[in-house]
């Protein structure tokens, strides 16, 4: 294979006449003579002079030569051999010489449409390659010969900019290094030139000839008034232009609906898949195909008009059920006249339950659906069919159920390739690769109720909004995830959630006292979430938090909310102690519009937040079983079946069971690690928690009580508080030293932790400064200074 | 010279480009005017107005009614369907012969200045 360019190929002549030709200017003037000489010659003709003959004759010239302009030159096809010179874009051929050296490759790169379109796709600037120049070979033949393995490898007709833009970065030392550290692979990039291809084809098939039946096309079918009210023409918009678009697996799914609307028997088709797997696209797909004179469809389909009826507004048109069941009787009729109708049912639901926006009338479908003389295609979801097999399984037995499936990441991305240009029509905006592959991760991470490729167009949509110069990047999807679901998804990148997530225990002992272990287990996996390596089906993090009471479990939760979760109020608190029979499961899945406190609802509705559930031996087990998939997935589904995730929270349960053991084993002056694990080990034998409970957790967290030096800081902190409330009034409280030691050895009880002390401190110092501030003594800027013996008195 | 490469396309792949583009406007006209459509459908009743057949149970005299007016609604059918066939037809005929006489002259085309200069020279008159 020849991997050089050669000038002399008849195609880089050829380029050149055409780009000295085929423009307006030469192509009027072209024109203008030719005109000039016809009638010229013609008024010589009229005039009686011969010479006319020869004007005439030379007209000819002109014409001939517009016709090889535009039949010739429009278009240069690649050569028959192999040869790189033969392989050419159009666009390449002007470009290239002999004597292009690597680095004015990398010019030439923006002037092609490849070229600038992989740059831009993918984020590429023509500085990413400067910088690379000097790691580059030598010549152009090793990047030449590149070009032609990826022309092979990606099924490309012709090596264009988009191919020698890929093929400078393979010919970089440790290519696919260099490509991860802007998150790309080789394949990705491969990936971006079927894309490009696919888009020029787009463009060239635009400029083909439609052929779609005719002026005479429905002189044998007949009309339709009542149902062209309901009913909107999905096939009317394709009469004119292909708009539709790459169907990928779709396509088995219209070969499975012509052959059911091709043969005998029931002429309907039940497309069954859950919101945005694409079951609408399939339709307006098959509409396209049938009104496309060139389509391989029998010829009893072709030309076959698919109207989808609106439900609701022949629902608001009818007073009742009679005039309803009317309207459609009329309907019917009409399609049954017509001939070329096929009837699509969206939320064909509606139509065989009873409730605002629907009516019950399967009644009349039913033998319509049996006798098989009107086609129809009805959409529902798996859960409404199920429901609807259940209530009236002759319905479900007289429908040819065809399953749609989500779309897997390829197919994805290859619908989202085909989706973009009318998203950057709409928008006018550009996405990039990365912006492709990031909608599909994030959306099918963060996005439950719609399927796949639905839910990652929206996100790609909803990203248009957060884009930057005209550009959408992953950087934009993110954003768009994170504030449209109130979660943190980037990985942590500015320097102040780094310094706070480097920081996390210090900040969180700003708040609380020692109980290290459990502090630092949990700033770990805030880091880790925060890093970008946590894992994406599970939780940020599930601790159980063990220990007597007021040593700081549930502090550390409200501390953890304050300092990453965006403030206390992002805490979604369950006291456990009221979920203690069987029956309370349902008020922990309960749907939020009937109850919106239940977990479920909190969830869905704050998502990157501290799940606290406090004393959790107390529920039931029952409920601990229910909690068992949240702790393992992440997800829990609330009673109306709808996955609600709980992989952006942190769920921390507190319980007080083995309280004793640890105060003692403490006391005898062992460490945590030294009995922690036969401390598991008798909360798993004495039957207060099941071991594939605790197996769920990611730490079980140990806290132990507090001692008399601990107590010092807490009232410090507790002391901080009040000081804080006093902020306003511009009142500060400054405790003595010996005032202190007093409040600590009234306050210090090694069974209740740090609860007496904060009661104390209440029916002292805030007593006292309440006292001062009524009487006038503290007035605004004044410190009251608190004394042991106002301590004692009071 | 962009001259001889023109004159040589001409007699090659030129001619054959002609060709297929006058056989690609024939199909368009066809297609425009829905002719295989209409030659399927020449004698169906026009949008299906009164297409309905009576049912068995139907009195002759409905029977009859309907038969006749089906009959009225396939003739208009006809009518304005063979209106569109025959001028479908025409222009397709007049195309087609226009191309014909194209492709026949094709090779002469080049000729014709040369053409012109003698009919000049020998002084031919209108």
């Amino acid at each position: 294979m020849n991997s050089s360019f050669d000038p002399k190929n008849p195609r880089v002549k050829k380029a050149y006449q055409k780009r000295s030709l085929n423009n307006p200017p030469v192509l009027a003037l072209t024109l203008v003579i030719f005109i000039a000489l016809l009638f010229g010659g013609i008024a010589l003709l009229y005039f009686q002079i011969a010479l006319g003959w020869t004007l005439i004759g030379f007209s000819a010239l002109p014409a001939m030569l517009v016709f090889w302009i535009k039949n010739d030159l429009n278009e240069i096809p690649i050569g028959k051999s192999s040869s790189f010179t033969n392989l050419l874009s159009e666009d390449l051929l002007l470009l290239l010489s002999p004597n292009t050296t690597p680095a004015d490759l990398i010019k030439i790169l923006p002037k092609t449409r490849g070229g600038s379109f992989i740059m831009a796709r993918f984020g590429l600037p023509i500085s990413f390659f400067q910088q690379a120049q000097e790691f580059l070979p030598a010549t152009t033949d090793p990047i030449y010969a590149t070009a032609q393995d990826i022309l092979n490898s990606t099924n490309s007709e012709e090596i264009t900019g988009a191919i020698l833009a890929v093929a400078l970065v393979q010919n970089l030392p440790n290519a696919e290094l260099v490509l991860n550290q802007i998150k790309l692979t080789t394949a990705d990039l491969h990936q971006g030139i079927i894309w490009f291809n696919y888009l020029t084809g787009l463009v060239k098939d635009a400029k083909k000839p439609v052929r779609s039946g005719g002026i005479g096309r429905d002189f044998a079918f007949g009309y339709t008034p009542t149902l062209q009210r309901f009913a909107i023409n999905l096939s009317e918009r394709y009469a004119n232009s292909h708009i539709q678009l790459q169907m990928a697996d779709h396509t088995k799914i219209i070969g499975q609906i012509v052959e059911t609307f091709t043969h005998g028997g029931r002429q309907n088709v039940a497309l069954v898949g859950a919101y945005g797997s694409g079951r609408s696209t399939i339709v307006n797909s098959l509409a396209e195909t049938l009104m496309d004179a060139n389509s391989k469809i029998p010829n009893s389909l072709k030309y076959r008009q698919i109207f989808a009826l609106d439900a609701p507004s022949l629902i608001s048109a009818a007073k009742d059920n009679s005039e309803l069941e009317y309207l459609m009787i009329n309907i019917f009729n009409e399609i049954y006249s017509a001939k070329n109708i096929i009837l699509c049912l969206d939320n064909a639901h509606l139509f065989f339950e009873e409730g605002p926006g629907s009516v019950d009338i399967a009644n009349l479908l039913v033998p319509i659906l049996e006798a098989g003389r009107i086609r129809m295609i009805l959409i529902m979801d798996d859960q409404k069919f199920l429901e609807i097999s259940a209530k009236n399984p002759a319905l479900a037995n007289s429908l040819n159920k065809i399953v749609v499936t989500p779309s897997g990441r390829e197919e994805t991305l290859k619908i989202l390739m085909d989706q973009v240009p009318f998203f950057e029509y709409q928008k006018n905006v550009i996405y990039t690769y990365q912006s492709l592959s990031e909608a599909y991760r994030l959306s099918e991470q963060y996005i439950h109720d719609v399927e796949m490729p639905g839910k990652a167009k929206l996100l790609l949509e909803s990203a248009a909004v957060y884009a930057e110069n005209g550009l959408v990047t992953a950087e934009s999807v993110a954003t768009a995830v994170e504030k449209s679901y109130g979660v943190k998804v980037k990985v942590a990148s500015d320097t102040k959630d780094r310094e706070k997530l480097l920081n996390l225990e210090q900040l969180i002992h700003e708040r609380m006292i020692d109980q290290t272990e459990a502090v630092s287990a949990v700033a770990n996996a805030l880091r880790r979430a925060g890093a970008g390596v946590k894992h994406s089906g599970r939780p940020i993090g599930t601790f159980l938090f063990l220990g007597p009471t007021g040593v700081g479990k549930t502090e550390l939760a409200k501390t953890l909310s304050e300092v990453y979760f965006n403030g206390e109020d992002n805490i979604i608190r369950l006291d456990m102690n009221e979920f203690v029979s069987a029956s309370d499961v349902s008020r922990l899945i309960k749907d939020g519009a009937e109850d919106g406190l239940s977990l479920t609802a909190q969830v869905s509705k704050q998502p990157f937040s501290v799940i606290l559930l406090d004393e959790i031996e107390k529920a039931h087990p029952s409920v601990l079983t229910t909690l068992l998939q949240v702790l393992d997935e992440g997800i829990l589904r609330d009673e109306k079946n709808r996955e609600i995730s709980f992989r952006d929270s942190i769920i921390i349960a507190t319980s007080n069971a083995g309280a004793n053991e640890i105060r003692e084993k403490i006391t005898s002056g062992a460490k945590i690690d030294d009995f922690k694990e036969e401390l598991i080990e008798n909360l798993i034998s004495s039957g207060e928690f099941k071991p594939e409970f605790l197996n769920r957790f990611d730490e079980i967290c140990l806290f132990k009580p507090l001692s008399k030096e601990d107590l010092v800081g807490v009232l410090d902190l507790i002391i901080a508080s009040t000081n804080k409330t006093l902020e306003p009034q511009k009142i500060s409280v400054v405790v003595d030293p010996a005032a202190k030691q007093i409040l600590i050895d009234k306050g210090y009880d090694p069974k209740m932790g740090a609860r007496p002390m904060r009661r104390i401190v209440q029916k002292t110092v805030e007593n006292i400064v309440a006292a001062a501030i009524l009487s006038g003594h503290a007035t605004p800027g004044s410190t009251l200074h608190i004394t042991p013996s106002e301590i004692e008195i009071s | 010279m962009a001259i001889t490469e023109m004159f040589f396309w001409w007699y090659s792949r030129g001619w054959q480009v002609f060709i297929s583009k006058a056989r690609t406007s024939l199909t368009s006209i066809t297609d425009f005017f829905s002719m295989s459509s209409l030659v399927r459908t020449l004698f169906k009743p026009y949008r299906q107005i009164s297409a309905e057949t009576a049912s068995s149970s139907a009195s002759l005299d409905l029977k009859f009614h309907m038969f006749l007016d089906r009959l009225v609604s396939r003739f208009i059918g006809f009518l304005s369907r063979l209106i569109l066939l025959l001028a479908g037809t025409l222009i397709i005929i007049v195309g087609g012969i226009a191309s014909l006489i194209l492709i026949i002259l094709w090779p002469i085309i080049p000729m014709l200045p040369i053409i012109g200069i003698i009919l000049s020279i020998v002084g031919l008159a209108i």
